[in-house]
């Protein structure tokens, strides 16, 4: 569930924050998330992953469509990657990794400042 | 272990963001390239989706509208000038700062900056021949003399300036993107050096190579292939054009100093053949509404962004419109509500190199009749990406800079070479268009030329009270004959420039008995003007079309103006065709294939239309005849010119047995006839490779009309293969890389009736909507409604804008 909830939100955070900080902003902006919402590590890693990766996907696919430009296979052309449609699956691929690994970093900055657990029952 | 884990991780997200965020050698920083918020993808949005209703720009005295009709062309409605070019500088930083950027540090040889050690050479050769210098001498020259205009042009950079500043990183060119770097602020002093690019892309000579010819020809051997005037001369003003002035004596010296031997250097660049334009206005009398017309349309490097960008520009005092170089203040070939003028390049040798004789190693004083002078040092600082600083010392003598020294461009010759170049003095071209933008009448027409020095240009000029005229306006230094055709001995002082040209003694004609003015960069003027004039590059083909035409046409409209700018009849084919299918003779008459070329070149009515065949046969067969005439010339070591295709032409038809056919290396004598025949048999080989590997030869898809971005390797934003007729020396000057950078067409009649279009768009966002798409219309010879709009007019708006 939390791991959800984390997707969604970095989702949101992408959409409207994105336009305001450059990308590590957003880095920043989701290991808080994950800090504050704390789901567990794969969880919080796929969370940010794919809120950034889905996010950027979103934002990258919706400009090339309304806009109907012919930029992003111009682009792939420039870079040596053929279409446009490749340029959105790299930008997935980045935010995915960016996203995931400082989902990561959040849950597990949480689980260093929490106290180490003591078994006070077997004690 | 929880320590360990959360900093391992954190090691690897901050190792992630960092590995995006930096260039990879010459790959750009990934994530703020593709980060959808901030990267190319918010270039795919064009202007009217950005539209805003009002943006901040201060420093206004009143607020200032902006109307953008649906080609995203600006109609700028201020209340007085400080205003306008203040909305000028901003409105174009919008559409086109990159390339005003990108311009303006080509200009300065800057452009390792951005790429790197490929472009030093380039950056050098920039600054040896000091276009910097000019422009510092410009930017001093108006300070000192011109504080009005250097106002105005401070306001135009405020608006850069401010733009600039409001640039978000997602609104940045995405060009800035893709080469990692960011725009710096613009200074009156870059619209200054932009006016000397200008120059030194319409400014060529070719001292070098006549010196060479001089040496290898000698003098009657020069003027046989090299003659001052051709035989069917028909100048910019009119032949008989009466001078009724007195001219001013030149002392032509008893011996002339010429380095003797011939020259073994790498020539500078020089404007590219097909560069040149045409422009003309007929009287009243010739036309159907009784109205002028002026029509021009400039030939330069086909580019996007396109060189121009067209605005209005209105303040309560006048209101012009037409096209702007971005960088420059004003309109530069348009018309207002009384006149209409435009520009073609009046090439006339402005460019003289002299041998300089330094006192010895330390290269500080340099011999001038019997005494030393010393040289001034400028030292040129090129920083280059990823490199050391690279610093180049220019001695500078009283002529100019020392172009060509011992570790530039010269093959292991210990030699020096000073270039004397009018546009290294300071001047006030930007006066010129701000006056003419404004201008009512002919009187206001000769005084903003006036101001004019470099690069010096045919103004053509109409009013709707019914004057038409052409005045050839630039600094003309006064010459003796031959003076400036070849390197001269700069310790010799009978060897300098003896002044200028007065103003009022330039070329001019006002309203002649012929009922048109006209001009295609051919030869000035007929052999009875009192002073020298003499250059490599004048057009031979372009002017005596135009002129045909223009004499034969009667009750001319605006249609019959447009057709004549895009009419394709190929004059020199036309001339040299039937003499080349003469000296032909049978040859080859059994070969099917041969038969089969020679029938469409026999069958063409001399149109190059983009469906046509023959032109493709014509280029090649032409072009490898006269390759073969002249291949002993040019395969000297020193760097010759050929004598141009009239010339070659003129002597195949009249004497076809001359000795310059015979090739010096085969015992028998060859005659004009050989050398077609060699071209034919190229054009046979040719063919037979293109059809193989094309298949299609018709002219559009043989000459393939590119329209290239400035950074040629961006080539997804470039548009190739543009299916259009025209090529160099037709009226349609479009060829692969060249032609018609600008097409305008105005009649001056109560009301203003304006056509005007460009191969490009208004937009130098490769990404937007109107970056290219005006491309299609021009190829078919289309124009755009470039009437004048009243600021509440309403029809065909796209948005508005509010500048407060």
């Amino acid at each position: 569930m939390k791991f959800m909830l984390l997707t969604l939100v970095s989702i949101l955070l992408v959409v409207f924050l994105g336009p305001f900080v450059p990308f590590w902003g957003l880095m920043i902006g989701i290991g808080l998330l994950s800090f504050l919402i704390d789901p567990k590590g794969i969880g919080a890693f796929l969370g940010g992953a794919l809120g950034m990766g889905l996010g950027w996907v979103g934002i990258s696919t919706y400009l090339g469509l309304t806009s109907a430009s012919a930029l992003p296979d111009q682009m792939g052309e420039l870079m040596g990657l053929g279409s446009g449609m490749t340029l959105v699956a790299l930008v997935g691929v980045l935010g995915f990794l960016l996203g995931g690994f400082s989902g990561l970093t959040g849950v597990l900055f949480r689980k260093m400042l929490r106290p180490t657990e003591k078994n006070i029952y077997r004690g | 272990m929880k320590y360990f884990s959360f900093f391992f991780v954190l090691a690897i997200a901050v190792a992630l963001a960092v590995a995006v965020s930096v260039p990879l050698g010459p790959i750009p920083p990934l994530a703020p390239l593709l980060d959808p918020n901030h990267g190319f993808w918010q270039n795919t949005l064009s202007e009217d989706a950005l539209a805003e209703e009002e943006l901040e720009l201060e420093n206004l005295s009143a607020p200032v509208k902006v109307v953008y009709d649906e080609n995203l062309i600006p109609h700028i409605f201020a209340e007085n000038e400080s205003d306008l070019f203040r909305a000028q500088g901003y409105v174009t930083a919008q559409h086109r700062l990159w390339q005003m950027e990108f311009q303006t540090r080509a200009a300065a040889g800057r452009i390792s900056e951005i790429v790197g050690p490929v472009a030093l050479e380039l950056d050098r050769m920039t600054r040896r021949k000091g276009l910097a210098f000019g422009a510092d001498l410009g930017l001093k020259y108006l300070q000192e003399n011109d504080p009005e205009i250097y106002e105005l042009i401070e306001a135009y950079s405020d608006g850069v300036n401010q733009y600039i500043e409001s640039l978000s990183p997602a609104r940045l060119p995405v060009e800035y993107k893709i080469l990692d770097y960011r725009p710096e602020p613009w200074t009156p002093y870059k619209s200054i050096l932009l006016l000397k690019y200008m120059s030194d892309m319409l400014v060529g000579d070719r001292d070098l190579e006549y010196t060479n010819l001089r040496a290898i020809l000698g003098e009657a051997g020069l003027s046989k292939l090299f003659p001052e005037f051709p035989k069917e001369n028909d100048p910019v003003i009119e032949a008989e054009r009466v001078w009724d002035f007195s001219p001013i004596a030149i002392n032509k010296p008893d011996s002339t100093g010429y380095p003797d031997q011939a020259l073994v250097m790498t020539p500078l660049p020089q404007p590219t053949e097909g560069t040149g334009s045409n422009n003309w206005a007929v009287a009243g009398k010739k036309t159907k509404n009784g109205n002028p017309i002026l029509a021009n349309d400039p030939h330069l490097s086909l580019n996007l962004p396109s060189l121009w960008y067209s605005m209005q520009l209105t303040t309560p005092d006048h209101s012009v419109k037409g096209a702007t170089l971005p960088g420059a203040l004003g309109v530069i070939s348009g018309f207002n509500q009384n006149i209409a003028w435009g520009v073609t390049n009046a090439t006339k040798d402005a460019r003289d190199w002299y041998k300089i004789t330094f006192q010895d190693e330390s290269r500080k004083a340099y011999k001038y009749g019997n005494e030393w002078r010393q040289a001034d040092f400028r030292i040129e600082e090129i920083k280059v990406k990823g490199e050391e600083v690279f610093l180049d010392t220019v001695e500078y003598t009283h002529y100019g800079p020392v172009v060509y020294d011992n570790n530039f461009r010269s093959d292991r010759q210990d030699v020096n070479f000073a270039l004397k170049w009018t546009v290294h003095e300071g001047s006030n071209e930007q006066r010129t268009f701000i006056m003419m933008n404004k201008a009512k009448d002919h009187a206001d027409y000769n005084a903003a030329l006036d101001h004019y020095t470099a690069p010096a240009q045919n103004f053509v000029f109409a009013s709707r009270t019914g004057d038409i005229a052409m005045r050839i306006q630039g600094k003309f230094p006064l010459k003796w004959e031959g003076q400036g055709k070849f390197f001269m001995d700069g310790a010799d002082p009978s060897m300098e420039w003896q002044g200028y040209i007065p103003f009022d003694q330039n070329p001019n004609t006002l309203n002649p008995e012929r009922g048109f003015v006209s001009s295609a960069n051919q030869h000035p003027v007929d052999p009875s003007y009192p002073y020298y004039v003499f250059d490599n590059s004048y057009e031979h083909y372009r002017n005596r079309r135009l002129n045909r035409r223009l004499r034969e046409l009667e009750g001319i409209t605006v249609e019959d103006m447009k057709a004549l700018q895009f009419d394709d009849y190929h004059l020199q084919a036309a001339e040299a065709l039937p003499v080349m299918i003469q000296l032909l003779g049978d040859y080859q008459t059994d070969n099917q294939e041969a038969q089969k070329y020679l029938s469409e070149l026999k069958s063409w009515d001399f149109y190059a239309d983009p469906n046509q065949k023959a032109p493709s046969l014509y280029a090649i067969w032409s072009s490898e005849t006269m390759e073969s005439i002249w291949r002993d010339l040019v395969s000297q070591p020193a760097p010759v010119v050929r004598p141009n295709s009239y010339q070659t032409i003129e002597l195949m038809t009249l004497s076809p047995t001359d000795t310059v056919f015979d090739v010096s290396s085969t015992p028998a004598i060859e005659t004009a006839a050989y050398h077609v025949k060699a071209g034919f048999d190229t054009l046979l080989v040719a063919m037979k490779k293109w059809e193989m590997e094309e298949g299609d030869y018709s002219w559009a898809n043989y000459k393939r009309t590119t329209i290239q971005h400035l950074v040629p390797n961006f080539k997804s934003f470039s548009v190739s293969n543009v299916y259009t007729g025209g090529g160099s020396g037709i009226l349609n000057a479009t060829g692969s890389r060249h032609g018609a950078s600008w097409r305008m067409v105005v009649e001056l009649g109560e009301e203003i009736t304006a056509f005007g279009i460009y191969p490009g768009g208004q937009s130098g966002n490769p990404g937007s909507k109107y970056y290219s798409n005006f491309i299609s219309r021009w190829a078919n010879g289309e124009y755009l409604n470039f009437n004048l709009r009243t600021k509440d007019q309403k029809d065909g708006v796209l948005f508005e804008t509010t500048l407060k």
